[in-house]
């Protein structure tokens, strides 16, 4: 896995010197200053060329008193502390500390206390069957948070769909089929469904026929409607000529109750007219196994669930 | 000399003043700040990563106009939480043509460095039109205004890539000639979105999970 890193990334050459020295340089130059003012300090306010300073209240000149050692002690402390800082951690130029620590291998270490941690049961997941998985509520507890977050933005919460867009995953109808392999490949490759726009064949009276065909359909009273023609000819070949789709291209049963983009004859005429475009992203990079594996069942169970009832 | 005699020198030498003032201020800086800039894996694109398209720079500055940052972070730190949340932690390189970068430091909304790709165009254009069409429980404002706008109504495009090409980033001149015909036509929705599905995209094979 390329999220690691085994070391710092730090710099080279002539840069690392130039960082060293100058932090070095700095650490020398700040104990020098402390020192020189608390313990070379000759205390008499006078310059080294023996002029006096000025002189306030009487007898109140720079330099007479040295500073208060509570504040000594702690500037040496400050000093102490970045010393040991820079031996053990990475900082001085390219020297990457004592402790060889650095954000990737911190990252790495939560990784493999993860796997330590959880990495059996994961594997369990991956390989159990789904009938497993979905008896285990723990899991589907899990299931579901995994869901909330990858899925729920476009399919609901409850993975209910909305917005008369992004398809509902509790019913029995699948447009790309409710097979666990066929939703696995859902989520793992995703699903581009294109739905082109038949003004320009049709024109407006046709679009209009075949919209009212359509319904008619769906309530199972198209016998001898004059539409079929246009149907059998332009739309049969992905949604078949009875009209119960084809999940393996994704063109969804029109028989059925379902209208994923409504079911008010504009919208039927905007699909038939303008065509529609759905596009489910691909998770396969983003999801592994494990995950993968509690979404399929989770969603197999849901389909379960509504088919019983 | 010691640190008093030091001072008193200072004091009375305003030129020699100003020098120390401006030597010591800037030692922080001259470790820290330039050789970051020197630093080839610091500077240098990650693989993968591309200058912005001319939609996608559009996009970008609607962004940064928007106040997008004020809210969002581009930024996955290395942490097991944010890796397993969002995806592969962010290169300092996956942000070279970023110019400012908009890593930010707060996050009201989530993280976006690694949201390209993870939702549809027309999710995109759902959300951003009203955020509650989507996400019944988000406090993200709406912006219905950026479907009505044209992408091609800001500064020139090509003046706005010539500058970015002068700071390195390799637009040829085609590129530039094809520009204003690539963003004609579209709205700032099209051009934000664009931006947003090309965000994080250069990410490490084999994702961060």
């Amino acid at each position: 896995m390329q999220t690691t890193m085994p070391t710092a990334d730090l710099p080279g050459d002539f840069w690392a010197g130039w960082i060293a020295v100058l932090t070095v340089g700095s650490l020398i130059g700040l104990g020098w200053l402390v020192y020189s003012i608390y313990f070379a300090a000759n205390g008499s306010g006078k310059a080294e060329d023996g002029h006096e300073g000025p002189v306030w209240d009487g007898n109140l000149r720079e330099g007479a008193q040295p500073p208060p050692m509570w504040w000594f002690w702690l500037l040496f402390a400050s000093l102490a502390i970045s010393v040991l800082y820079l031996m053990l951690y990475p900082g001085l130029g390219s020297h990457a500390g004592a402790l060889q620590w650095s954000q990737g291998g911190r990252l790495s270490d939560s990784m493999a206390e993860f796997e330590a941690k959880f990495g059996g049961l994961r594997q369990l997941v991956a390989e159990g069957s789904l009938e497993t998985l979905r008896a285990d509520p723990e899991l589907i507890r899990s299931a579901r948070s995994i869901f909330h977050r990858h899925c729920a933005a476009c399919h609901g919460d409850e993975g209910q769909g909305q917005a008369q867009r992004f398809p509902n995953l509790t019913d029995a109808e699948w447009q790309w089929g409710g097979s666990a392999a066929a939703i696995e490949q859902s989520i793992r490759q995703g699903r581009t469904a294109v739905m082109v726009g038949w003004l320009p064949v049709l024109g407006d009276a046709g679009v209009k026929q075949v919209t009212d065909y359509v319904r008619q359909l769906q309530e199972g009273s198209a016998a001898g409607h004059p539409g079929q023609v246009r149907y059998g000819q332009f739309c049969a070949a992905c949604h078949a000529p009875d009209g119960a789709g084809n999940p393996i291209l994704g063109a969804p049963s029109l028989i059925d109750q379902v209208t994923l983009y409504g079911d008010s004859i504009d919208a039927i005429e905007y699909s038939i007219a303008i065509g529609r475009t759905g596009l489910m992203p691909a998770f396969g990079e983003r999801l592994d196994n494990t995950q993968i594996r509690l979404l399929v069942a989770y969603l197999t169970r849901a389909g379960e669930v509504k088919r019983e009832s | 000399m010691n640190g008093v005699g030091l001072h008193k020198r200072l004091e009375a030498n305003t030129g020699l003043l100003i020098f120390g003032i401006l030597f010591v201020s800037a030692i922080g800086g001259l470790v820290q700040v330039l050789p970051s800039i020197f630093q080839d894996s610091l500077a240098a694109p990650s693989a993968g990563v591309k200058p912005h398209s001319p939609a996608e720079l559009v996009g970008r500055d609607i962004y940064i106009r928007e106040g997008c940052s004020t809210c969002h972070s581009q930024q996955v730190r290395p942490l097991l939480a944010e890796v397993k949340r969002y995806g592969p932690f962010s290169r300092a390189g996956e942000s070279a043509y970023d110019r400012p970068f908009l890593w930010g430091s707060k996050r009201t909304g989530p993280d976006l460095h690694r949201v390209g790709g993870r939702y549809s165009d027309e999710w995109q254009r759902l959300h951003l039109l009203d955020p509650r069409t989507v996400v019944p429980n988000s406090i993200m404002p709406a912006y219905p205004w950026l479907a009505e706008r044209p992408a091609d109504a800001g500064p020139d495009i090509q003046l706005r890539m010539r500058a970015l090409r002068s700071l390195g980033h390799p637009y040829s001149d085609a590129d530039i000639e094809a520009a204003p015909a690539a963003i004609e036509g579209l709205t700032e929705m099209d051009a934000l979105v664009a931006y947003l599905q090309g965000l994080g995209t250069a990410m490490p094979a084999g994702g961060g999970r």
